[in-house]
């Protein structure tokens, strides 16, 4: 890797840090939720940084080529944090649905409760 | 004035009645509710059953969750002041009247009872120290005052404060972000003793295995918290 290379991609990584943080800090994003992305940066960072990591990972695992293996990780990571997004949005279902049942028999005890009252007057 | 005590609980059944109990004869002239955050065993039940007031959450909110919605029912009910007390029994009702008193003789926007500044009863173990250690030296040089216990639950709140809490309010840990976002905006919080006991049943929110995400998330937050 070029000292070119290296000094773009870490600048390109720097803003995806602060883009992420400032959303954070608008409340647009919850912390929660950007923590797996903002790990990601910091692992792309050190690969960056170090790239004798990426031949060391790469032997590691016994692959070929160090390409191979970094689009191996992206494609993972990728799946990682898509398959957390799946939990997620099942979670926000589930609730959608007890919060709607909640209301539908708030809704009914209270209109029970105004016909009680007006048969009492 | 009105005042209400705001008791969060998840799977308190064993200590709930026990803590409510306490509150009602050391501080018989505060209203309370209990949220009930789902809890898994017959907390609602129990409740119910001693005709303690409760609100009970239709889905898992999470302790912030769970503590905003006590705040934002003191908001439409217009007390002016609310008080959060764990269901476990750790905080004691006797404070109380210390903090009132603390509350509304230094002007304060919040009063928070601290284990840490005359270190008795139960302190905590030794990990939590620790981390709460950390709090105290990032509230200090972030934000200019060292806050001994920023993890307490024990945090009594006025009017201007419920409504920030109404507003805005994280969803897990909440403790330490709140506080600093009271001083960032320049709201006053001091902090009295009190004397807290080991936790009589349940477990905590934070097991030992989460401490490391716990720390990370909240000192993130509080970093974060300082960039608004």
């Amino acid at each position: 890797m070029s000292l070119r290379l290296q000094i773009i991609l870490l600048v390109l990584l720097a803003i995806g840090m602060m883009v992420v943080i400032n959303m954070v800090r608008k409340r647009v994003l919850e912390l929660k939720y950007v923590l797996a992305w903002m790990f990601a940066d910091i692992v792309l960072v050190l690969l960056v940084l170090f790239p004798g990591l990426i031949k060391a990972i790469t032997r590691l695992l016994g692959i070929q080529s160090s390409m191979n293996m970094i689009f191996f990780l992206g494609f993972l990571l990728s799946l990682v944090i898509i398959f957390t997004l799946t939990v997620a949005l099942s979670k926000v279902t589930s609730s959608v649905r007890r919060m709607s049942q909640t209301i539908a028999l708030l809704e009914k005890e209270l209109k029970e409760e105004i016909e009680i009252t007006e048969e009492g007057c | 004035m009105k005042k209400l005590v705001i008791i969060p609980a998840f799977n308190e059944s064993e200590s709930i009645v026990h803590t409510v109990r306490n509150i009602q004869k050391c501080a018989p002239d505060y209203d309370l509710i209990v949220i009930n955050d789902c809890s898994k065993d017959n907390t609602l039940q129990i409740c119910r059953d001693n005709d303690i007031p409760v609100l009970d959450l239709p889905i898992n909110l999470g302790i912030g969750g769970a503590v905003q919605t006590g705040y934002l029912y003191a908001m439409m009910n217009h007390y002016d002041i609310a008080v959060q007390m764990d269901g476990d029994g750790q905080h004691d009702a006797l404070y109380l009247k210390d903090m009132e008193e603390t509350l509304v003789r230094e002007n304060a926007d919040m009063v928070i009872g601290s284990r840490f500044i005359e270190k008795k009863g139960f302190q905590s173990s030794g990990v939590r120290r620790i981390g709460i250690g950390i709090f105290r030296f990032l509230t200090g040089t972030l934000f200019g005052k060292a806050v001994t216990d920023a993890t307490s639950g024990m945090r009594m709140s006025n009017r201007r404060t419920i409504e920030l809490f109404v507003k805005d309010y994280p969803r897990d840990y909440p403790e330490p972000e709140t506080v600093c976002r009271l001083l960032r905006k320049h709201y006053k919080v001091v902090e009295v003793p009190v004397i807290m006991k080991e936790r009589e049943t349940g477990t905590s929110s934070i097991s030992m295995r989460k401490s490391v995400y716990y720390m990370v998330k909240v000192t993130l937050a509080i970093l974060i918290e300082r960039l608004r």
